[in-house]
């Protein structure tokens, strides 16, 4: 099976092969689930959410810096 | 029927609350939630926070600053859903398309909500722009960092475009993690001075001041994030393109290798020094106030008796508008 997870920012496409649970695409890529959101069909994720042959996701990461407003 | 390299199933995260389908865990309080239950949870955060340091009162005016990003804008939508009577406040700081896409994003979110939108120019009211002060930093002397400026300026065009509005608070969308970032850092070099300032409320505590205060403390900035997503809010998702060596990364940087093998680290450090040790270092807040003489807004008292005070934002103009400095790439984005 094969996930296209699109990283969010910068916008980097990558494809992951075998990755069954939103929790094993996260350690392949190796992301911190607690600094992103995975968004597919504008539906939010859990790790312990399948994922299909196909599916495209987004990664988003939720972290910000600079001068905050 | 399970394949041959099918995982083993595993029940689906069920909502703490109501037991349906949950969209997102919450490690650092060990509970997940449905898209319904989170957004209460993020209204009754805000309510809790609100409530704990009195930030608001029913019937005032307030001015929240909006960037265009998740968090400002997530709580731009909670405060209006609470009922309360906010006005947005967007300062354009002249850094190229993302600014552009910035004003945009502030704009189009007032649109859908019919509500109020105030916008301010720092080139255009000030003479120079944050470009212009990331260019000064690189080059010889230095100066203040380019994200140093940039919190200055929005500093003081809040301050003093509440007053000018008569407004009764300004409310900006720092979240849990900028304030744990904030305290590492303080608590890293011992300001004292910045770690009494550093509470979720700021009393206007004399004329020329407007109140400020922090809603959002409680929320980490993933949950602004996962809000904005279920709410269709539409912010930047790019980050600053001026952003990179940010200090307040590094510690964010940090702070997540704690939080990721111990959740709730971040939580524990930011309140724990609200609940325990924030009052102790009251008397550290040590400054005298004055008013500065080029602009009469609030400044400190210089050391020296003799020297006329200046505040930082008007030294800092001064400083940019005499220099000739070439612009950072950044500023075409």
């Amino acid at each position: 099976m094969l996930v296209t997870a699109q990283l969010r920012p910068p916008g980097k496409t990558i494809e992951v092969a075998d990755a069954h649970r939103v929790g094993d695409l996260l350690a392949r890529l190796e992301v911190k689930p607690s600094t992103v959101l995975v968004i597919r069909d504008g539906e939010l994720l859990t790790d312990a959410d399948e994922l299909r042959d196909g599916d495209k996701v987004e990664v988003r990461f939720a972290i910000s810096g600079g001068a905050a407003p | 029927m399970s394949g041959r390299h099918s995982p083993p199933r595993r029940p689906r995260t069920r909502c703490g609350r109501c037991r349906d389908k949950a969209v997102i865990e919450l490690r650092r309080h060990s509970v997940a939630f449905c898209k319904d239950c989170f957004l209460h949870y993020c209204r009754q955060q805000v309510t809790k926070a609100i409530d704990k340091y009195h930030m608001l009162a029913p019937g005032d005016r307030i001015l929240v600053a909006v960037s265009g990003g998740k968090d400002s804008l997530a709580l731009w939508d909670l405060l209006l859903g609470l009922g309360y009577q906010v006005d947005g406040l967007y300062l354009g700081l002249g850094i190229g398309g993302y600014s552009e896409r910035s004003g945009q994003a502030c704009q189009a979110f007032a649109d859908a909500r019919g509500a109020r939108l105030v916008t301010h120019d720092l080139a255009a009211e000030h003479g120079f722009a944050i470009p212009e002060a990331a260019a000064a930093a690189r080059a010889p002397g230095g100066g203040r960092s380019t994200c140093g400026v940039c919190g200055l300026s929005k500093r003081y065009v809040f301050n003093s475009s509440a007053l000018a509005g008569g407004y009764d608070v300004v409310a900006t969308g720092h979240n849990l993690d900028d304030e744990a970032a904030v305290l590492f850092g303080n608590t890293l070099h011992w300001d004292t001075g910045a770690m009494a300032r550093q509470f979720p409320l700021l009393e206007a505590t004399r004329p020329g001041l407007v109140k400020k205060v922090k809603p959002l403390y409680r929320l980490a900035e993933r949950e602004t994030a996962a809000y904005c997503v279920l709410t269709g809010i539409d912010y930047v998702i790019e980050e600053c393109p001026l952003v990179a060596g940010n200090t307040q990364l590094r510690y964010k940087a940090t702070l997540d290798e704690l939080e990721e093998q111990t959740p709730g680290t971040k939580h524990e450090f930011l309140f724990g020094f609200l609940d325990k040790a924030a009052h102790l270092l009251e008397a550290a807040d040590d400054a005298t106030l004055t008013a500065c003489t080029r602009c009469g807004m609030v400044t400190q008292q210089p050391a020296d008796p003799d020297e006329a005070p200046v505040c930082a934002f008007c030294r800092t103009k001064g400083r940019l508008s005499t220099r000739s400095l070439p612009l950072v790439e950044a500023a075409s984005g």
